[in-house]
């Protein structure tokens, strides 16, 4: 069972939300051609523009009225983008060029209007769809019968279907504005010739045009706005947190039949659950005679459930053998207030043999109510696509009862005659057990009328003298009723079991395949090459890479066309199946269906039949779905293991370098060690006093440079792993004043310590190192004759340490001077690897800390580090303890 | 004669730049570059006092043999580098009594060979009191004057402070103070230590926010500046 119902209330705050993030929707919502919408929609438009909208016109059809063309003038108007048609230059509305060019609102008449052939979308109410997600306000018209949950009750009184339809969907968040003309009025409008009517539909929609139908249609069209003003009510009660009397509770289920009917019922259902307010699911019954179901039935069903979902209902699918208890189940499960089913007009002898679902969910339903759609006959006739092979069964049951009768007569001189009927059962068994049920009861009749014919006395008449015959002649075609019910059903039985015993043999066969290669060339072979094999199509993948297209695994088909590559690139881009049988680009010679995996989409599979049925049967839905999942998981493998070899060579070259470092530093340091060692040996005076300060400061420099390139490794390499402890910064600066000899009396350095600051949870050294570099800065960069200031302070459980100084201050980019190498200018003048604050950066936030610079309010540079504190009642409840 | 200084160090240079110091201040020394070597000489009666030990030695980590050493009667200062940590807490739990950075600036290793012989030769008087910089401890009164003036202590301020004047100079790690004063089970309880010392300091420090008399070793521990002496 599976099922896509978000909770009412989620689904509310969903609608709400994306409202905020997306394009206004505005419909001027008519009830016939010529009631003015267009001429309105301009009006407004008109008026926005004056009030400082971008407004722009994606499409306004004038019809030549002169008066709505002269509404235009003001208004800037997108070109159209011609397409050829079989040689007809179309005109359509340019969608690239309105996202380009996004305005603050766009006009777009016609929303029912369905696209040429090779547009992005097959019909315009998408176009305005993706307009809407771009954030693009949009204005658009429509006639009321044009909306979809509509379309039966406009066509049952008109008398005409309209092929473009809208789905209530997109009118849900629109704001509808209603252009309301009296039908008398219209009709003059009408004779004045003031209304355009297409050449070709003409005659036929002027029988809208009668009194009766207008007010009908105008009937229908105000309610329809009285509903939506109902529901923006509803919705913004709910926002505020006030639920009114709101009709809580409602929930509607519908029961979805294949057949065109069933298509009649989803429309009536939505209507109800629009009135009521009510979510609803549609639900479809698999039984093994639905199972049983096939071709252009099996067909509508999907196109019936694609409408519910297009109508806003949530799909679920039971699998069950007796429909009636499965939907009163489910409606129960559901908590289904009502149930809307469909129920055909058929004869009494019908439903007694068969049974009505409907009455049967009548009778079996408590507590709910059932609102039954009556629907013709026609809509629900079977489909017969097996007439032929039921026909070629008669006629081998036919010939196996002749066969074992011709043998009967031969042996009847050696046979008792109470054998015949026994053995004239063989036929029957034989064709109820191997044939269609149908096969085995004629079978029985045939076998029934032989015995009477040729071995019952009279002979070679159908007259039946002994009583005792009447009773074979029953029991034959008993036996050939029961034997021929159970062979069928454990026909079916296997048949369904060796269905699925087969999906899953192949899957498991594919996904076998697919796990042994590792190179893509020879992945999307196999995989085009089982895929066609297993659906009976033609299959490729397509990937981009750089930019360009790349078509593999089909010899067949090395190259795609325009339309195919615009397909590609939107199921990538969108994620969702796009091309032929889609609803996006559907002009294209393929289905592609992206391979989506954790990583991105690696791709898309396309898929191709020669002859003009679906690509993919409904049936076929469930394996493809699996086959494009296992398809995208060995891409994704093949990508994940080039991955991984790429990191093994990064990490060995990182080893690599890591060790050529250590060992680097180690062989510079001892000698280093010596020569700082060394110079400080000799003491400062006579003729090269000068020169051994120099040997002095420098050889501190080159130590100093050192150990900052092999902080730098380290951080570089992530191998900076705190050593965790409580830490009193009182400590860490005292020894850090030391090591920069800045802790005797005379120093450069004033501290200001708030002693009672809390302890941190830190790396000791790391702090350390970080001070040092900051403290070592202040001084480098200030002028000698000035103090640097140290501060420790509390603010709200964090401890700050700032240096402060009173040098020239910083640049006003006070970001980069934490990037690597990044010097002040002339700081050359004082030495330093310009690694000291991206290191001192890198260290104050591997202990989790911040560290910040700006200038000081009386000139010269401040450096504040903040170190989150732990709760100062812990170190000192602990303590307490102690 | 006995040598004040034993140098047990591979790197040739740093050995005679280390003789050239000890050479200038007068101070007697033997010098090995093995730990075998060095064994040897610390075994030698009458054994040098204070072994100045290098870890890296081409026959044995220098860490194996502290406890031998130690034994010997040697006071035990590591020369090591600034950022290990570890081995510096390892080479004092194995009692070490100090360490000493590479690089090292021979004014402060200097300072610290001559700490570590007077705790090796320190006269014998009384064992109960210890003067320090700006005041003095006496264990058996259970009084602490600073200045003159007497400062009150709780008792476990006063064993911190003595634990630290017992041996001047010397580092003590935070576990060695915390399974001195806290006892085994407090062992790793660091923040109890860094209370206690912030309380001590307020007491017996001039300025507390730049404490001068018990110093911070990063990460390692505390020891207590200055020359602690025994008081006559």
């Amino acid at each position: 069972m599976t099922q896509s119902t978000p909770s009412t209330d989620a689904d509310h705050y969903l609608r709400l939300a994306r409202q905020e993030q997306q394009g206004r929707l505005t419909v001027y919502l008519g009830a016939a051609p010529g009631v003015g919408k267009t001429y309105r929609m301009l009006q407004d438009a008109a008026r926005r523009q004056a009030e400082g909208v971008d407004v722009v016109v994606g499409v306004a059809e004038t019809h030549g009225r002169s008066e709505t063309a002269l509404l235009l003038e003001p208004l800037s108007i997108l070109p159209r983008h011609r397409v050829d048609h079989q040689g007809h230059a179309l005109d359509e509305f340019d969608i690239d060029a309105a996202i380009a060019r996004h305005p603050g609102l766009i006009l777009v008449d016609e929303l029912a209007h369905i696209n040429a052939p090779g547009s992005r979308h097959p019909k315009r109410w998408q176009d305005v769809e993706e307009l809407l997600a771009a954030g693009i306000d949009v204005a658009t018209t429509v006639n009321i019968q044009h909306i979809e949950s509509l379309n039966d009750v406009v066509a049952g009184f008109t008398h005409i279907r309209v092929r473009e339809t809208v789905p209530d969907q997109i009118l849900d968040d629109a704001e509808l504005i209603i252009v309301d003309l009296p039908p008398d009025a219209l009709i003059e409008r009408l004779a004045a010739g003031k209304i355009y009517l297409p050449d070709t539909a003409g005659r036929a929609l002027s029988n809208f045009f009668t009194p009766t139908k207008l007010a009908a249609l105008r009937e229908l069209a105000l309610r329809f706005a009285a509903r939506s003003v109902d529901r923006r009510l509803t919705d913004q009660l709910r926002t505020a947190g006030d639920e009114g009397d709101f009709v809580a509770g409602e929930r509607l289920m519908v029961a979805v039949s294949p057949g065109k009917g069933g298509a009649q019922v989803v429309r009536h259902a939505r209507r109800m659950a629009d009135i009521f307010h009510a979510p609803w699911t549609a639900v479809v019954v698999e039984s093994g005679r639905a199972r049983a179901i096939v071709g252009a039935q099996r067909e509508q069903l999907a196109d019936n459930l694609a409408l519910a979902a297009s109508l806003g209902a949530s799909l679920m699918t039971v699998a069950a053998d007796h429909v009636g208890d499965a939907l009163v189940d489910q409606a129960r499960q559901l908590r289904a207030s009502q149930i809307v089913i469909g129920k055909s007009r058929r004869s009494r002898w019908f439903e007694w043999r068969h049974g009505s679902i409907a009455q049967d969910v009548i009778r079996k339903a408590q507590g709910v109510a059932v609102h039954v759609v009556p629907l013709s006959d026609a809509d629900e006739r079977p489909d017969k696509p097996r007439e032929a092979a039921f026909a070629r069964d008669d006629v081998v049951a036919f010939a196996i009862v002749v066969a074992t009768v011709a043998l009967l007569r031969l042996a009847q001189p050696w046979l008792p005659f109470g054998a015949i009927d026994l053995l004239l059962l063989i036929p029957v068994i034989l064709s109820a057990t191997v044939l269609r049920l149908r096969a085995g009861l004629w079978s029985a009749v045939w076998a029934a009328l032989c015995y009477n014919f040729f071995f019952i006395p009279p002979l070679h008449s159908l007259t039946i003298d002994d009583p005792q015959n009447v009773i074979t002649f029953a029991v034959l075609a008993l036996v050939a009723a029961v034997v021929g019910w159970l062979a069928g059903r454990i026909r079916r039985q296997a048949e369904t079991s060796a269905g699925v015993a087969r999906l899953n043999a192949s899957l498991a066969r594919f996904a076998g395949l697919m796990g042994g290669l590792s190179e893509k060339e020879e992945t999307a072979r196999v995989a085009c090459r089982e895929i066609g094999n297993l659906l009976d199509v033609e299959a490729v993948i397509v990937t981009i890479e750089d930019g360009d297209i790349v078509v593999r695994g089909n010899d067949a088909y090395r190259r795609i066309d325009m339309i195919d590559e615009a397909a590609v690139r939107w199921a990538l881009e969108q994620g969702i199946a796009t091309g032929r049988d889609t609803g996006t680009l559907n002009a294209s010679d393929w289905q592609f269906h992206p391979l989506r995996t954790s990583l991105g989409t690696m791709g898309a599979l396309g898929l191709a039949r020669p002859s003009q049925e679906r690509i993919i049967r409904p049936d076929d839905a469930v394996m493809l779905a699996s086959l494009v999942d296992q398809a995208a998981l060995a891409h994704e493998r093949i990508v994940l293991e080039g991955q991984a070899r790429q990191v093994d060579a990064l990490r060995e070259r990182d080893r690599l370098r890591g060790a050529l470092l250590g060992s680097i530093a180690h062989d510079l340091r001892t000698p280093l060690t010596a020569v700082i060692a060394a110079t400080e040996a000799i003491t400062v005076e006579g003729a090269f006093a000068d020169e051994i300060r120099i040997a002095r400061s420098e050889s501190r420099r080159l130590q100093r440079f050192l150990d900052d390139l092999l902080e730098a490794s380290r951080i570089e390499h992530g191998a900076i792993e705190p050593r965790w402890e409580s830490v009193d910064l009182t400590d860490i600066i005292t020894d850090v004043l030391r090591a920069l000899r800045q802790d005797e009396a005379g120093s450069r350095v004033t501290t200001r310590i708030d002693g009672d600051c809390p302890f941190v949870s830190s790396d000791p050294l790391l702090l350390r190192h970080v001070l040092i570099n900051l403290i070592d800065n202040a001084l480098k960069f200030s002028p000698v004759t000035t103090q640097v200031e140290v501060e420790l302070l509390c603010r709200d459980g964090d401890v700050l340490c700032r240096v402060l100084d009173s040098g020239s201050g910083l640049p006003a980019d006070t970001d980069a001077l934490f990037d690597r190498f990044h010097r002040l200018e002339g700081s050359d003048r004082v030495g330093g690897s310009g690694l000291g604050l991206w290191i001192a950066k890198n260290f104050t936030e591997a202990v989790g800390g911040t560290i910040t610079a700006g200038n000081r309010a009386g000139g010269g540079a401040m450096f504040e580090v903040i170190l989150p504190g732990r709760p100062k009642d812990e170190a000192e409840g602990r303590a307490a303890d102690a | 004669m006995h040598k004040d200084v034993l140098i047990v160090e591979d790197e040739p240079a740093i050995r005679r730049l280390l003789m050239g110091a000890l050479d200038r201040t007068g101070l007697t020394y033997a010098e090995a570059s093995t730990a075998a070597e060095a064994l040897r000489l610390a075994a030698v009666q009458p054994h040098p006092l204070v072994a100045l030990l290098d870890l890296g030695l081409p026959d044995r980590d220098g860490l194996e043999i502290i406890p031998q050493l130690v034994e010997a009667g040697l006071a035990v200062i590591i020369l090591t580098a600034r950022d290990a940590t570890e081995e510096k807490v390892a080479a004092l739990d194995l009692g070490a009594d100090d360490f000493v950075t590479k690089p090292f600036d021979s004014a402060e290793l200097l300072a610290r060979i001559r700490s570590a012989l007077r705790r090796k030769t320190g006269s014998r008087a009384d064992p109960q009191r210890r003067a320090f910089e700006g005041g003095m401890i006496d264990r058996e009164a259970h009084a602490v004057m600073i200045g003159g003036a007497a400062v009150a202590l709780t008792p476990r301020e006063f064993d911190l402070l003595w634990a630290l004047c017992e041996k001047p100079g010397r580092v003590l790690t935070h576990r060695a103070l915390l399974e001195t004063v806290w006892g085994l089970a407090h062992r790793d309880d660091v923040d109890y230590l860094r209370v206690a010392i912030r309380a001590l300091r307020k007491k017996v420090e001039t300025d507390p926010s730049r404490p001068k008399l018990i110093i911070n070793e990063p990460g390692v521990g505390y020891r207590l500046a200055g020359s602690a002496q025994r008081v006559a």
